[in-house]
């Protein structure tokens, strides 16, 4: 007997890890992950690649652009002598090392600029979903219960109205009403432009403000989340309410629902052990997809609200026709789907075995 | 069904206890955002009024297109806004005089046949540091120029630049430039410390790497220094202790990114003290209470230009059509829709400027003229393709509404033409292909002297645009004018260049259309707010 086979378990056990099926279903999505990632960066470089502009007319001057030196210059260093094929190869590798090119238009590196950027979008969303999860899921249970009643239809007008008003528009209104005309809230930017940020830690400036203990700080950061957080939240907490009641409307039609109230169980049982619980799988792909598509960028939101975040840093550079930004926030999007859709997924195998055992 | 699914809920959930915990929820959300608001509300509000008076500080809003701080790579706006603020330079301009270069850092003469000038420091200068600014850090800073091959070397082409001694500098060149006071004053060809920069990485060669510590802390001598900077979001300048000129007023300026909707607003609420975006149509509403319209006109040209070989102009190609064309325009309805302050010059040279053109009888709204002309042309009726970008404002003047009322008058005059909007982001590649018809551009003053706009002549850059060669019939019109205009000593050299935008404008393909208005919003609690076409604004006089 060799040393590898002394040490190797029985036949049945390693029979039976290979088989579990939540480790099978977690490898199978990190592998179609990975898939869904590589065929970001393919799509993104095709698409920037076709896009019918020379990337050297966003980076020279009319003068510089005519000096045949500093073109070929320019070129060389963005590496655009290559043939496509070896520049795909060429950013795949870079890509492999963290590595996302550099921006023409800070001339930071790609990744230096999105790790700025990306926290003051995430703040933002963070905020933006605790608000619409509570309000949207609560006023959507809410409204299922007493369907076809006055509080229903008013909150159904209310998630209607939510969802349909442009939300530039929307920044815009609330801009004006309540910094402009009101003076309640403050206006642009994440901060009161008299005060420093607080260290960077983590990126998030209330966190970071609470850390170093900028009390004033932390409440000027609070308070310049209000505003873009309100129109974003009116927007999202629309979709989940509608999204939510729909759901627990399925689920109270549904047998078991009846089973428990014939069995005596209580109201607050019931609607907690049984109604959300039925609803929650689909409020669940729901809130995932609404929490992505704010780490996403809000980019009419940002740009009113002056808010540097990805939204505002992916505008500027598909205006300044600045391609490696373009990709770069292209994959980290890509990628801020892909994980949460990869957590939703893992969360729905965790809450249904049925999932995962299909 | 669903009535019966109504029914089971209503007798499952009693309303009351779901209004409760209903309630309760956004009771406590109500109460966090609250929570905020309170926060917020009081440093918020009071941003602006807080930083008028406890911290002394400026915040002024502009739409960024800052790349980079580092003044031998910057060719942007808000990059000149910042070099020339913090980085002093060998001549400047005083006010609103754009026709003389005056010294700043050093006095300057011409000898050897107007081949070299030399550079004289005048008196003390010192970096923020407490170095006096000495020769070597004037050529040091222009060879900076020159060897890292940006978008600014262009300005030093031909230009030899030698340290003479501690106090003096001389740069030759193989013919006179008589530009070159003037070219000096560029924001980009400002006088970093060369010791400092050398330690950061810096060389005279494209391998040059000082361009990161220049974006964090600056290595000048002028007003203000540099204290933070996000190229997206946000500048902040705080004053240089050894600035040698007089101490400005405000201790710290803060430059923000906002987009020109929000300025208005921020404007008027005393969140911003200065507003550089807002459009003159906009501002207009803006003069009276808390705010005050400051106007200027702008450095910008807005032109037209169409193909002047047949290739690609076509029938456009034909002197007679442009010809029309210059006389089918209404300019005055071009001056209303780029609003109070916007002008019309007489030729490509901007009115500020020596050797600008006032007025042009080749350039007059004659639509009888126009038709006459016309149908001299080969032109019969064809659709001409009139390229312009959709999406780019000049000072707030949208080049859409210039396009659209282009169109529209040269329809009255007969003439199809058809709008080709597009992106800046392809745009700028299509018009550098060469091949358009017809365009609606617009050019930025490098330095305000006439000779940069030589440009506009045959066979130079933003003629190549519209295929005008040196070689073509009109080209050789117009070279001996060319010629006058480089070679013209100091004393005829105005009336050169106008001679020469006169003939331009008699045969050429290129049609100046008008100079936007520069407006700047300000709150009435600063004063001695001066636009400049060139550097935006001289924040160390902003009172």
């Amino acid at each position: 007997m060799s040393h590898q086979q002394a040490l190797a378990p029985p036949a049945d056990q390693v029979r039976g890890r290979r088989a579990h099926p939540l480790a099978r279903y977690i490898a199978a999505r990190l592998g179609i992950s990975v898939l869904l990632l590589w065929g970001i960066t393919l799509v993104t470089f095709i698409l920037t690649n076709l896009v019918p502009a020379d990337p050297l007319a966003a980076v020279l001057g009319d003068q510089a652009a005519a000096d045949p030196v500093i073109v070929a210059q320019y070129r060389k260093q963005m590496g655009l002598n290559a043939p496509l094929p070896l520049q795909y190869w060429h950013y795949l590798v870079r890509l492999l090392h963290g590595n996302l090119g550099t921006s023409a238009q800070t001339r930071n590196p790609v990744a230096a600029d999105l790790a700025t950027v990306f926290p003051a979008t995430a703040e933002l969303s963070c905020f933006v979903l605790v608000a619409s999860v509570l309000l949207g899921v609560g006023l959507g249970l809410y409204a299922a219960l007493r369907h076809r009643r006055l509080a229903d239809q008013v909150i159904r007008f209310a998630s209607v109205t939510g969802i349909s008003m442009p939300t530039f528009w929307l920044a815009l209104l609330a801009f004006y009403v309540f910094f402009y005309k009101l003076r309640w809230l403050p206006g642009s930017g994440r901060l009161d432009p008299t005060l420093t940020p607080p260290p960077h830690v983590t990126g998030f400036y209330t966190i970071d403000a609470a850390l170093a203990g900028q009390w004033s700080v932390l409440g000027n950061a609070l308070g310049h989340l209000v505003l873009p957080g309100l129109v974003l939240t009116l927007y999202m907490m629309g979709l989940l309410v509608r999204f939510t009641r729909s759901a627990i409307l399925d689920v109270l039609n549904e047998p078991y629902v009846t089973a428990a109230r014939a069995k005596g169980l209580g109201p607050g049982r019931i609607i907690v052990g049984y109604v959300l619980r039925g609803a929650l799988l689909p409020i669940l792909t729901m809130v995932g997809l609404a929490f992505g598509s704010l780490l996403s960028g809000a980019v009419l939101t940002e740009q009113v609200f002056a808010w540097n975040g990805l939204g505002q840093y992916a505008f500027l550079a598909a205006t300044k026709l600045d391609l490696q930004a373009i990709m770069g926030v292209a994959i980290v999007v890509g990628a801020v789907y892909i994980v949460i859709n990869f957590i939703v997924d893992l969360l729905t195998g965790v809450i249904d075995p049925r999932v995962r055992r299909g | 069904m669903m009535h019966h699914a109504r029914t089971r809920a209503e007798a499952a959930w009693p309303g009351r206890r779901t209004l409760g915990l209903a309630g309760l929820t956004i009771a406590a959300v109500a109460l966090a955002a609250c929570g905020s608001v309170a926060a917020g509300s009081g440093s918020g509000t009071g941003g602006g009024s807080a930083s008028t008076t406890s911290s002394n500080t400026l915040v002024i809003d502009s739409t960024f297109d800052l790349k980079t701080a580092d003044p031998a790579r910057s060719y942007e706006f808000t990059g000149e806004l910042l070099a020339h603020n913090i980085y002093e330079h060998a001549t400047t301009f005083e006010g609103t005089d754009l026709t003389k270069p005056v010294p700043q850092l050093t006095n300057f003469a011409w000898s050897n046949g107007d081949e070299t000038l030399t550079l004289t420091l005048d008196g003390t200068h010192r970096f923020a540091d407490g170095t006096p600014v000495t020769a070597a850090d004037i050529a040091f800073s222009y060879q900076r120029v020159q060897g890292i091959q940006g978008s600014p070397s262009f300005l030093l082409d031909g230009v030899t630049v030698k340290e003479v001694n501690a106090t003096t500098v001389t740069l030759t060149t193989k013919a006179p430039d008589l530009a070159l006071p003037a070219i000096l004053a560029n924001p980009s060809l400002g006088i970093v410390e060369k010791k400092l920069v050398l330690a950061h990485g810096g060389s005279t060669t494209p391998q040059d790497g000082a361009e990161k510590f220049l974006n964090t802390e600056s290595a000048g001598s002028a007003a203000y220094q540099i204290d933070s900077l996000s190229i997206t979001s946000q500048i902040v300048l705080k004053r240089n202790p050894y600035y040698a000129g007089p101490k400005p007023k405000w201790d710290k300026i803060v430059i923000q990114n906002v987009q020109p909707e929000t300025q208005k607003l921020n404007v008027q609420t005393g969140q911003a003290q200065i507003a550089l975006d807002i459009s003159p149509q906009e501002a207009k509403s803006l003069n009276g209470g808390g705010t005050k319209v400051i106007s200027g006109i702008s450095g910008f040209t807005v032109y037209s230009f169409f193909g002047a070989d047949k290739a690609h102009g076509k029938a456009a190609a034909d002197p007679n059509f442009v010809a029309a064309v210059r006389h089918a325009i209404n300019y005055q309805d071009l001056l209303a829709i780029a609003g109070t302050g916007s002008v019309q010059a007489g030729g490509v040279v901007p009115v500020q400027f020596a050797g600008s053109l006032k007025s042009d009888p080749s350039d007059t709204y004659d639509p009888a003229l126009a038709k006459q002309l016309l149908a001299k042309s080969s032109y019969k009726g064809e659709p001409v393709t009139y390229l312009y970008a959709s999406d780019v404002t000049v000072q707030g003047l949208q080049l859409q509404l210039v396009a659209q009322a282009i169109q529209a008058d040269l329809a009255k005059a007969g003439i199809n033409l058809k709008l080709e909007p597009q992106p800046a982001a392809t745009y700028y590649s299509t018009l550098r292909s060469d091949t358009a018809q017809a365009a609606l551009a617009y050019w930025g003053p490098d330095f305000p002297d006439a000779s940069n706009y030589l440009a506009f002549t045959p066979g130079q850059g933003v003629a190549v645009r519209a295929n005008w060669t040196p070689a073509s019939a009109t080209g050789k019109l117009v070279a001996p004018y060319v010629t006058a205009a480089e070679n013209a000593p100091q004393a005829t050299r105005d009336q050169a260049y106008q001679a020469l935008q006169a003939e331009m404008n008699k045969v050429g393909p290129i049609i100046p259309l008008l100079q936007p208005a520069q407006s700047v919003v300000t709150t009435t609690n600063v004063s001695n707010v001066v636009p400049s076409p060139m550097w935006l604004l001289d924040l160390d006089s902003i009172q």
